[in-house]
């Protein structure tokens, strides 16, 4: 396993790239990950905090500064951010290269709802391996994107809990929650 | 206790990290679209509405800066009741305003705490930016209310306005319902703002347009970046019909607008200069690497 | 349905206010105007102390208060005319000298680490004063010819009882060591020998006659 960060040193923000690098590394370690290589390519020139990877022989994964930032104190690294955002991409990963999600469509042509979904399914996931998280910050995200109800909330408790979805499964939920939001 | 508190020293618990407009604008990163950097690499709307990929995200931190905002106010208009002599500095029922206003801004943290709460956000999470109280420093309480009643609260209204319109689209029974009964309070403290300002100064015409350019700079210095203003590229749109009820006239929300669009559009070439800069800097020190090979 | 004709006793069986009162129009108006100066400088006090505290829910308390202050200060300000002072100013005073040192005495602590002491100064010293003071007035005064005072009386008395709770009840979740106990003790201490000299809101006599 190799991990690499971009770039090496900052100059926008006083992130550490060995922190990065090491934090990608015990996750991938954690999360039976670690015959893969991983790149991290920062962009530094911006605040905002969008994060995305693509997948071939490696794993590549693109983040806005913003992802990895104590938003307490602007332009420092946060752990638990930097833990929680590429987590939540690696989860992401995983579920595409172990099986079971070669029906999920490429990262770009995922629902705002899909999205919501899967990053549920990935977050209760993190927090059972010990990151940190706020459950009622995934609960609102995943409530904006199907319905402010019980059946969202019911669909939400049963994607944090589950651990062996299929896609199929995952997508199911989340239209059923959003369909019944909506009716 | 001393009259006139310096904003260095609110009194905050160990949660809240507070930074000062210096910090924010030394902040070289923008999430404004700059034309000379990859074009499609960022998105042109940038108004907080659901269908934004991160707007629960947007949506909770801007909710957190109401709350700090808040708390600002609540505090900018409990320095106008101690601040200032009854009678010979401002005038009895001035301050009777201000203390309703202490009670409205005391209301609005309560709810902004509870609202932050539902939506997964956590008190101090974000840095505090102090520029509220700033503008609330003012020795004299015409430039104060104008600074904070009319320019401060009227941002409130755009923001409280944006933040209805988004719990409205999402459907978020709590947001769009807080932000409404918000909305009717900060509409009041803007009215509070132009009432006094016309009739403390009807017969000072000097005072009145210092305070009227206080004002602008206020107005300015919070649509810094772009944030506010009638563009999608702004967060936060300009709430026209809510302002007028506020006592604004249609010329000087024609002002503010064009003020924001300035304040944009100066970021945007700031950003675009310093990206050029570092562009430049960046071949310099490629060339000079590359002659010592 | 009775009789709608049949003389009736203009006071209902139930109906036992009286007539005499203890205060006639003067000194009414001057306790009004003591009792509006004491409650400005208390608003005024909870509103600038609300930047100076950092403990959130107090920030939130005192600026809940510093308006029921205020209502009450111009509940008094709208009385002083009705009580033939048509230069309500004149007689918005403090009762005597020591009613101000009092003030700035109770209005000193400004620091961050002085919640208590601001806290003590106002629900377990100047409260409590306006409180017995209020009662002392509501009790006293013709509940026939005083009608309007005895309204307002009761509609603040309702907000100084609620607001010495809520005071009260924070300072107890504050005070958690025999130090900040002593610390709290000996600031009442110091701003009740001051109240003491003033003898109440309205001066010497504010409880009747010493
Ligand atoms: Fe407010
Ligand atoms: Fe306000």
């Amino acid at each position: 396993m190799t991990v690499s960060v971009t770039p090496a040193t900052f100059s926008y923000v006083a992130f550490d790239a060995e922190l990065i690098r090491s934090i990608a590394a015990g996750l991938l370690a954690a999360l039976g990950m670690a015959d893969h290589d991983v790149t991290i390519d920062v962009d530094e020139t911006t605040p905002l905090a969008r994060i995305s990877c693509t997948i071939d022989e490696s794993i590549h994964v693109h983040v806005d500064s913003g992802a990895f930032e104590d938003t307490r104190k602007p332009r420092q690294q946060s752990e638990t951010a930097t833990a929680t955002a590429l987590g939540r991409v690696l989860l992401r990963a995983r579920d595409r290269l172990v099986g079971g999600f070669g029906e999920a469509p490429p990262d770009k042509e995922l629902s705002l709802a899909q999205v919501a979904a899967w990053e549920t399914y990935c977050i209760g996931r993190l927090q059972r391996f010990g990151v940190p998280v706020n459950q009622q910050r995934w609960r609102y995200n995943f409530r904006n994107r199907h319905g402010f109800s019980d059946a969202t909330d019911a669909a939400f408790e049963q994607i944090w809990t589950s651990d062996g979805l299929t896609w199929d499964q995952l997508n199911a939920i989340s239209e059923s929650a959003a369909a019944s939001a909506h009716a | 206790m001393r009259k006139f508190f310096p904003v260095e020293e609110l009194a905050r618990d160990e949660r809240f990290n507070k930074i000062t407009m210096r910090d924010r604008m030394g902040d070289p990163r923008t999430a404004l679209n700059v034309s000379n950097d990859a074009p499609a690499k960022r998105p042109t709307n940038l108004r907080l509405t659901p269908d934004r990929s991160d707007a629960s995200d947007g949506a909770r931190s801007l909710m957190h800066g109401i709350f700090v905002g808040e708390i600002q106010a609540l505090e900018g208009a409990g320095r106008t009741c101690w601040d200032f002599e009854t009678g010979t500095e401002a005038p009895f029922a001035l301050k009777l305003d201000m203390a309703r206003q202490c009670w409205d801004e005391a209301r609005h943290v309560e709810i902004s705490v509870k609202l932050s709460d539902w939506m997964g956000g956590e008190i101090g999470q974000y840095a505090e930016n102090t520029v509220l109280f700033e503008a609330a420093c003012s020795t004299d309480p015409v430039l104060r209310l104008a600074g904070v009643n009319r320019a401060l609260e009227g941002l409130a209204i755009d923001v409280f306005t944006t933040m209805k319109e988004f719990g409205d689209l999402a459907g978020d029974p709590y947001l769009e319902f807080c932000e409404d009964w918000m909305l009717a309070d900060e509409v009041t403290h803007v009215k509070m703002g132009s009432d006094w300002l016309r009739k403390i100064t009807e017969h000072d015409p000097d005072r009145r347009k210092k305070a009227l350019e206080f004002q602008s700079v206020v107005d300015k210095l919070f649509s810094y970046g772009g944030t506010r203003s009638e563009s999608q590229e702004s967060p936060i749109g300009l709430a026209r019909r809510f302002r007028e009820l506020a006592g604004f006239t249609d010329d000087e929300v024609d002002d503010i607008a064009q003020l924001s669009m300035q304040a944009l559009n100066e970021r945007k070439s700031a950003v675009a200069q310093a990206r050029a800069d570092q562009m430049r800097d960046a071949a310099a020190q490629f060339a000079t690497s590359a002659a010592a090979e | 349905m009775a009789d709608p004709y049949k003389p009736r006793a203009p006071f209902a069986p139930w109906d036992r206010r009286t007539l005499p009162g203890i205060f006639d129009v003067e000194e009414s108006a001057r306790r009004v105007g003591n009792y509006k100066w004491a409650e400005m400088k208390l608003f005024e006090a909870l509103g600038g102390w609300v930047a100076t505290v950092p403990e959130l829910d107090v920030k939130m308390r005192l600026g809940t208060h510093c308006y029921k202050h205020a209502w009450h200060a111009e509940l008094w300000h709208k009385r002083l005319p009705e009580l033939r002072e048509m230069n309500p100013e004149r007689l918005t005073a403090p009762a005597n000298d020591a009613m101000v040192r009092f003030v700035e005495a109770m209005t000193e602590p400004e620091a961050p680490e002085q919640t208590i002491e601001k806290l003590v100064g106002v629900y377990r010293v100047f409260i409590p004063r306006f409180i017995a003071a209020y009662t002392y007035h509501l009790n006293g005064t013709s509940e026939i010819t005083d009608a309007p005072t005895v309204r307002s009386l009761k509609f603040i008395l309702q907000d100084e009882f609620d607001d010495w709770r809520d005071g009260e009840m924070i300072l107890q979740s504050l005070i958690e060591t025999p130090e900040e106990a002593s610390r709290a003790a000996a600031h009442m201490q110091q701003l009740e020998a001051i109240m003491i000299e003033a003898g109440g809101i309205a001066g010497v006599g504010t409880l009747g006659a010493s």
